[in-house]
């Protein structure tokens, strides 16, 4: 229950900081993906389950509270989540580095894929040249931003573990 | 092993069913569109969200315009020059009075330009948050349908033209879809020689406006204001920008006139909707 809470409370911290603070701090164009950024984090740290879950919920949160097209970022995070904790098991080095570059590829990717989903339904009409430009700017912005997002991530998983119990 | 293999086999089929929801929820929203649930159940949830945008807006509105005068370093140095020698002067009152006196500033810039449209019924609003991916452009303002804020409604800022008022919009807030957005489309007019086109939104790049034809003089910094034809979203005369490249195409049977916008619309802080009947 608590962990839920803090999750529900992170997710409408980093829309509510997407929307009022990094709207206005764009990096040559492109705003930070927040959500992608604790979908992605919650399955480096956790597995593709957890992955999947958050970027499930998180992107629905997105869509309905910021009024988007529904259900497609849920869709993207769900199988952003799902393959950054597939893959992660087979990337055992604990390099500071690995996290900040699993980011910004798993961001880019995801919004390439978002974006080319929108156009399939006819809702995107910016060019694929700025689509482009847009993924890899916001997967920059997104590794920029994940050393101060991972240990945020990182203490309320640890802090939401249910402790073991040793009966004697 | 075999645990290993139930767990994979379970994950997979969570995802699975995630997906399937995703799918199925993508369809609903498309097929309903702005009658279906899913936009009513979106447009409840913004009138929870809106109110904590502007308290958050509030909060951080002096954090972000110090970020955001970092991105624009090399335009401010002149203007830092003249506001030191404004500083030296309103500092003796207090920083309190300073900020009020560049909010009222803002605010009297609003009503001169009201004025001068001859606008009707109009009503102020605060820029409460912007749109949240890098594929809308929006912004969110606190004013909504309690104050007689509706759908279409022309939106303008001191300088010129901000867009129009798009849904979800609640008792308290409403959403403003940007001129720069590529499905908007605002019908102009060169302010020197009359001809009209269209202008469209081209993202953080310069408007284009389309549909002009080639025989037509365009000068470089000539204006470029509203048309304000009949029945159409906004009133007349109110200004987009100023022409700043012309493209020639030998073989194309109009010109695409670059206009850059005279909104600095990283910087919205007040706008003014225009409400009840436009052109």
């Amino acid at each position: 229950m608590r962990r839920t809470v803090s999750w529900i409370v992170l997710v409408l911290t980093a829309l509510l900081l997407q929307s009022v603070v990094f709207g206005r701090l764009e990096l040559a164009g492109a705003k930070p993906e927040l959500i992608y950024l604790l979908a992605i984090l919650s399955a480096y740290l956790e597995g593709p389950a957890s992955g999947a879950l958050t970027g499930f919920f998180g992107g629905m949160a997105q869509d309905f509270l910021l009024n988007q097209p529904k259900g497609i970022t849920a869709l993207t995070l769900t199988l952003v989540g799902y393959a950054v904790g597939s893959l992660r098991q087979y990337m055992p080095t604990p390099s500071p580095l690995l996290p900040v570059l699993l980011v910004a590829g798993a961001t880019a990717v995801g919004v390439l894929f978002n974006g080319m989903f929108l156009y399939l339904i006819g809702r995107f009409d910016a060019g694929f040249a700025f689509l482009v430009r847009i993924s890899v700017l916001s997967a920059v912005y997104n590794a920029i931003l994940t050393p101060l997002a991972f240990p945020i991530v990182r203490w309320l998983i640890e802090g939401s573990r249910p402790r073991k119990v040793f009966r004697w | 092993m075999a645990l290993a293999r139930r767990t994979q086999r379970g994950t997979r089929l969570l995802v699975i069913s995630l997906v399937m929801i995703s799918l199925v929820t993508i369809t609903l929203d498309y097929r309903e569109g702005s009658s279906g649930p899913f936009e009513s159940v979106g447009r409840g949830l913004f009138s929870i969200v809106a109110p904590m945008q502007d308290a958050v807006s509030r909060l951080f509105r002096p954090v972000g315009t110090f970020f955001s005068g970092l991105a624009h370093v090399g335009s401010l140095q002149a203007e830092n020059r003249r506001l030191r020698a404004q500083l030296q002067e309103s500092q003796t009152r207090g920083g309190q009075v300073t900020t009020l006196q560049q909010q009222l500033q803002q605010l009297e810039a609003l009503i001169q330009i009201k004025d001068r449209l001859g606008l009707g019924s109009s009503i102020g609003a605060n820029v409460i948050g912007s749109s949240v991916g890098n594929f809308h452009w929006t912004i969110s303002i606190d004013r909504g349908s309690a104050d007689g804020v509706g759908v279409d409604d022309p939106v303008i800022a001191s300088a010129g033209l901000v867009g129009h008022v798009i849904e979800p919009i609640t008792s308290c807030c409403a959403t403003v879809q940007l001129i720069i957005d590529p499905g908007s489309a605002v019908a102009a007019r060169l302010a020197t020689s009359g001809d009209t086109g269209l202008i469209a939104g081209e993202r953080n790049e310069p408007l284009q406006m389309q549909l002009v034809p080639t025989e037509v003089d365009v000068i470089a910094g000539e204006a470029v204001v509203t048309s304000g034809y009949q029945g159409g979203l906004y009133p007349p005369g109110i200004p987009i920008g100023t022409v700043s490249h012309v493209l020639n195409d030998p073989g194309s049977l109009s010109k695409v006139i670059q206009v850059r916008p005279a909104v600095d619309f990283s910087s919205l802080e007040f706008v003014l909707v225009v409400t009840g009947s436009q052109a």
